[in-house]
């Protein structure tokens, strides 16, 4: 074993999307914030006029928090990461260098431009794939300059065999580019008629039932190749990098990456239960994404027993809470799911705020707690300097813990509560409530979610000035921590 | 064990793609020609409800409002017969939604009418005490682009062969030659309304966004269907 | 058992009794399977998510780290060549044969239809409210018409039924001076009554504003002598003459089964037709109720 301080990594491209990271993140959970309270108190929609209705900021709020935010997390912790784990430098080749930066710059350029697009309302009405067509041709160039960037890293590594983080990352790739491409084919319509109308419009390829059916298989895989992989490739180099132990078992990895690869896809249909798709295929979603649960939970588990024995580190570090919390987290939303994939329930949850709440389980307990984290581990090792505060971490974790908490508790008891009650039939068998019966009961639950939100939010400010305090004025560090992150 | 296939990326990576594939080919492909013929007697959107629908995805009822009516007793009594596959025929991109914020859509054109929609999306308290629904006031007085949904329509027609008549043709010449069609139409629902600013654009030869919404809303239901006629 | 796993599931315990506190609130009957399997998922969520990872969490504190490490070494992270943990791969196992048994028997691919299911929901339910609807008990229809009417009607006529202000029919009376005047003056052809059409101008002037006003006051006093015009087709009572034009004294069951079988459009505005949505009980129920509402 060669030792690793030969080697002067390059984290310019890395610092870069740490920067668009906490940047989207707090823009997405300020919109967040603000839908959240809208649906409480429906006046806060006349804030910015027409542009500032729920409506208008739900997908603004999905897509920074996705495309930004998310992905800004991603491509930060791979270009920190990757390097390590292949044991290259990205200062060793010029023209990596080069597509690293363009890929951050056509990505922040066209990130800007596209929520600007989205507030004006220009959308293809897709979840997750809202943005019209000149944006989805530049997500798919920035998508090739990452492959080539992580490709090009590869293809000049040390290490021969590839680490466990580096197939999740190859696979987000991969993934995405292949659902991405199929679900985004649209036809402009300003060329075929002949140059009349809006030159961003265009109409989807595919019709109804099949629209929907490519729509789900990218939109949940959106999903596991956006907010599963590439977490599960962070949390497979942050937490034994932190902790210092080794990862539990190779078997566990293995058989968890393969099994998710080949399971993951199936299980689109399960967003389309009860629909027009044919019957089958609803079946197909259900049974896989129920099989589904033991490779989410191989990844988790095998994170919480790399920590076997190191109760100390967990009590004393606030990074490794928020790793072991993220894995928590992970496994609520991989049994949630899978749950409410079954039909009978999906008769009940699909359509409620129990989705929303299955959602931010795992957005806000394993995704941004991972990324957090990550940023976290990274920064004394990219600006040299210690973490600024150790305590406000600590603060940081509590509050965010309980927001998480409160805004799956209130959804949870609203998505039930709602479902069961537009099923809900009198003694003559009428039905028993009318629709706003069932959306006034919900005020309580709403204001709750609302105050996690403002909570959340808060606590993710207290991750912002501490980065921010640790790369400008926090105490130097003299040589790169092996192990654990220093923090004052 | 697998420890040669991570020593090779290329290979891995080809792995990886192929395994991830497979379940696209068998779970979509098979229903594809079927899932997209129309059911009988069904009519493509006229212009008018096109330029509404783009107001219905502009301003972003999806996030609020799904158009699937499930098989559940409890669904059918609130919304009426359950969708079909054949309904959303000409429909691109489909707009079924995922959450149910306010109510189902797909029959509303069935069970609501102008002057109740032109009364709800002005101030949607003012029908439904309690409502959470945001007042759309903006669309009483922006004006829609039909000229992007007859843009829409040619598309359509040409690419995917969706049965409009022969006066839905390219260019902007044609365009003007069809627009009369479209303000009669929009004149139609001004009728049954009373703002005084859309009935005056409507006169004034102008579509507010409006109209154009509740043209596409009311087509949600029976109303698209030839037979009914 | 480890303190954490009990708290774990004491919290997994207070989130499923809040749930069902909420939800019994609200009347639901639990015994609906759909409801019934909806919240047996509920609690095995909540128990199995926070109470396995619990107890990995807790051995953290009670176990050590051992094992064979692996020759390799990615930036300073090892691995060990661990076994697969039993338990999961028993579930895993147990899933593939859950996923064996809703294939090929709780829903069969190749033989279950949702469409199917809906007929057979159908049937049910009718089975099981057969009896309530043989009711022609007058309370039993107004409280049964008062339920359809905050589903169906209220968001158009109010949930008191005043019609919100002039935005639809106001049941507490019968009809306005307007609205009667209106359609003397252009007559009215689209409820399906046996009769057909009203012609426009049955009276005119002075004349049909007193008998405007004489039938929106509820008909009370004198009859003005120019109602002998209406009187033809509407009867000397103005009841409607048996069910041959409408009845202009009170809604009857022939006036709201005619509205909502041809919807109606007036001076007020549209009312679109329910004929899909309503069925005969319903539509006697809701008449029985709009009666009530008769100040
Ligand atoms: C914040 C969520 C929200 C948004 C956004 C929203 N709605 Fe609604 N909508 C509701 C709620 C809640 C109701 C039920 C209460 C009511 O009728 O106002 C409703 C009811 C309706 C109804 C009546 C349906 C019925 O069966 O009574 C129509 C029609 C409607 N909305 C159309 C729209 C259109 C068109 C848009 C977009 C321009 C829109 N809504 C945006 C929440 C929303
Ligand atoms: C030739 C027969 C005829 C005569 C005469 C007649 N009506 Fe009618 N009236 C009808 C019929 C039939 C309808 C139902 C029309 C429809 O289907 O919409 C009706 C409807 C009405 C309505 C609307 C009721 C509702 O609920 O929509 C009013 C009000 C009314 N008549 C008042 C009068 C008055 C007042 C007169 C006399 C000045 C009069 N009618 C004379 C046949 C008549
Ligand atoms: C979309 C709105 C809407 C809905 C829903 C609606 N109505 Fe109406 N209804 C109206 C309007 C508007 C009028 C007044 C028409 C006029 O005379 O201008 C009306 C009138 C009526 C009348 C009086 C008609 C007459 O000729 O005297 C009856 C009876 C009635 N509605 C019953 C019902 C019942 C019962 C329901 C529910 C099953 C219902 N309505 C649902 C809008 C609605
Ligand atoms: C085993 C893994 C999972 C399964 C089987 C699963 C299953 C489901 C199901 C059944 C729905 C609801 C569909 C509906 O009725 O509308 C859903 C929605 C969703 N889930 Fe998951 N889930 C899993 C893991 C996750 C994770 C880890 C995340 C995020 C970190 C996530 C994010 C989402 C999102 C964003 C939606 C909303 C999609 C929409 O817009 O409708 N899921 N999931
Ligand atoms: C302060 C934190 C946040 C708050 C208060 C918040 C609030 C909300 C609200 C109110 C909605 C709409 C729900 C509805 O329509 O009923 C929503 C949707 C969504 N949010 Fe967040 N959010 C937060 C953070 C995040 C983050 C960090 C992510 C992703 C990384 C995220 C991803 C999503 C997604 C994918 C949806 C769509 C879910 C669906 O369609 O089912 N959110 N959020
Ligand atoms: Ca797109
Ligand atoms: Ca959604
Ligand atoms: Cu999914």
């Amino acid at each position: 074993m060669q030792s690793n301080a030969a080697l002067e990594y390059d984290y310019s491209v890395a610092k870069l999307f740490t920067y668009t990271t906490i940047l989207f993140g707090f823009l997405g959970m300020l919109i967040g914030t603000l839908i959240a309270a809208q649906l409480a108190f429906p006046e806060l929609n006349y804030l910015l006029g027409e542009y500032g209705t729920f409506s208008r900021l739900r997908p603004l709020h999905t897509n920074i928090v996705i495309y930004g935010f998310t992905l800004s997390g991603v491509w930060a912790t791979f270009y920190y990461s990757g390097q390590r784990v292949l044991k290259v430098s990205m200062a060793e080749s010029k023209f990596i260098m080069a597509v690293g930066k363009i890929h951050f710059w056509l990505y922040f350029v066209a990130a800007l431009a596209a929520v600007v697009s989205l507030l004006l309302g220009f959308t293809q009405s897709k979840e997750y794939a809202q943005m019209e067509w000149p944006f989805d041709i530049v997500v798919v160039l920035i998508w090739v300059l990452w492959g080539i960037a992580m490709f090009g890293l590869i293809g000049i590594r040390r290490e021969k065999a590839l680490y466990i983080s580096m197939w999740y990352y190859i696979a987000c790739f991969l993934g995405i580019a292949m659902l991405y491409l199929f679900n985004n084919m649209s036809v402009p319509t300003y060329f075929v008629s002949g140059n009349v109308g809006n030159i961003l419009h265009s109409v989807s390829m595919y019709s109804g039932t099949n629209d929907a059916l490519v729509q789900w298989w990218f939109g949940h895989n959106a999903v596991a190749f956006g907010f599963t992989v590439p977490i599960v490739a962070m949390i497979y180099y942050f937490l034994p990098k932190e902790s210092g132990q080794a990862v539990y078992s190779y078997k566990l990895s293995l058989l968890s990456f393969w099994g998710l690869m080949f399971v993951y896809l199936w299980a689109g249909s399960h967003h389309l239960l009860w629909s027009t798709v044919p019957d089958w295929m609803q079946t197909m979603g259900s049974v896989f994404s129920v099989v589904l649960i033991l490779p989410s939970w191989g990844s988790a588990i095998n994170m919480l027993l790399t920590m076997k024995g190191e109760w100390n580190q967990l009590t004393e570090n606030p990074l490794i809470k928020f790793m072991v919390l993220a894995s928590t987290f992970y496994m609520l939303s991989t049994l949630e799911g899978p749950i409410q994939a079954i039909k009978s329930v999906n008769a009940i949850a699909h359509f409620t705020d129990w989705i929303p709440g299955h959602v931010h389980d795992g957005v806000l307990g394993w995704v941004v707690f991972m990324i957090m984290a990550a940023l976290f581990h990274m920064a004394p090792r990219m600006f040299k300097r210690e973490i600024y505060s150790k305590k406000l971490m600590e603060a940081q974790f509590w509050l965010q813990t309980t927001a998480v908490v409160l805004y799956f508790t209130s959804m949870w008891i609203a998505g039930i509560t709602q479902g069961m009650m537009w099923r809900a039939v009198d003694e003559y068998g009428n039905l028993m409530y009318s629709f706003i019966d069932t959306v006034t009961v919900l005020h309580p639950y709403y204001a709750i979610r609302a105050l996690a939100g403002v909570l959340y939010l808060t606590g993710f400010l207290m991750f912002a000035y501490n980065m921010f305090k640790t790369m400008t004025s926090s105490r130097e560090l003299s040589e790169e921590p092996q192990f654990r992150s220093p923090m004052a | 064990m697998f420890h040669w296939l991570e020593k090779n990326p290329f290979l891995f990576s080809v792995g990886v793609f192929l395994v991830i594939a497979f379940a696209g080919i068998i779970e979509i492909l098979p229903n594809f020609a079927e899932a997209s013929r129309p059911v009988q007697g069904l009519r493509p959107y006229t212009v008018l409800e096109l330029a509404g629908k783009e107001i219905y995805k502009k301003d972003n009822c999806i996030a609020c409002h799904s158009q699937l009516i499930r098989p559940f007793k409890a669904e059918t009594d609130r919304y009426g017969q359950y969708s079909l596959s054949g309904e959303y025929a000409y429909d691109r991109p489909f707009l079924w939604g995922s959450k149910r914020t306010g109510p189902d859509l797909h029959r509303v054109g069935n069970y609501r009418t102008t002057d109740w929609h032109e009364n709800h999306m002005w101030e949607p308290t003012s029908v439904v005490p309690g409502s959470i629904m945001p007042a759309y006031k903006h669309q009483f007085t922006n004006i829609a682009d039909i000229e992007t949904a007859y843009a829409e329509a040619v598309t359509v027609k040409n690419v995917f062969n969706v049965p409009y008549g022969d006066d839905i043709k390219p260019g902007k010449a044609a365009f003007e030659a069809y627009k009369p069609k479209i303000l009669a139409e929009a004149k139609k629902i001004a009728a049954d309304m009373k703002n005084k600013d859309v009935k005056d654009a409507v006169a004034a030869g102008k579509v507010p966004e409006v109209v154009a919404l509740i043209a596409y809303l009311n087509s949600l239901g029976s109303d698209r269907y030839e037979a009914k006629k | 058992m480890n303190a954490l796993v009990i708290k774990a599931l004491a919290f997994a315990a207070i989130l499923i009794v809040a749930t069902l506190v909420v939800v019994k609130q609200m009347n639901i009957d639990l015994s609906d399977p759909i409801n019934a399997i909806t919240m047996l998922g509920a609690v095995a969520i909540a128990v199995l998510a926070f109470g396995v990872s619990a107890k990995y969490i807790a051995q953290m504190k009670t176990d050590k780290a051992q094992g064979e490490l692996a020759e390799e070494n990615w930036d300073g992270i090892g691995e060990y060549k661990n076994e697969l943990p039993a338990g999961w791969a028993y579930s895993f196992l147990g899933t593939l044969i859950w996923a064996l048994w809703y294939w090929q028997f709780g829903y069969p691919v190749n033989a279950y239809s949702q469409i199917g299911q809906w007929n057979e929901e159908v049937k049910a339910y009718n089975k099981k409210f057969e009896e309530a609807h043989k009711t022609t008990d007058k309370a039993t229809l107004k409280e049964m018409g008062e339920s359809i009417f905050l589903v169906q009607c209220a968001p158009c006529h109010g949930t008191t039924g005043d019609g919100l202000s002039g935005k639809a029919q106001d049941f507490t009376k019968r009809m306005t001076k307007e609205q009667i005047l209106h359609v003397i003056n252009n007559g009215q052809n689209q409820l399906g009554y046996p009769m057909g059409a009203m012609p426009p101008g049955m009276a005119s002037g002075k004349d049909a504003e007193d008998i405007a006003a004489w039938i929106a006051g509820g008909m009370k006093g004198e009859q003005p002598a120019a109602f002998a015009a209406c009187a033809s087709c509407h009867g000397a009572d103005g009841k409607g003459n048996n069910g041959m034009a409408p009845n202009l004294a009170e809604y009857d069951l022939t006036l709201v089964s005619h509205v909502l079988e041809h919807g109606k459009k007036g001076i007020i505005g549209r009312m679109p037709s329910f004929k899909t949505m309503i069925t005969p009980v319903q539509e006697k129920a809701l008449t029985e109720y709009i009666q009530s509402l008769k100040e």
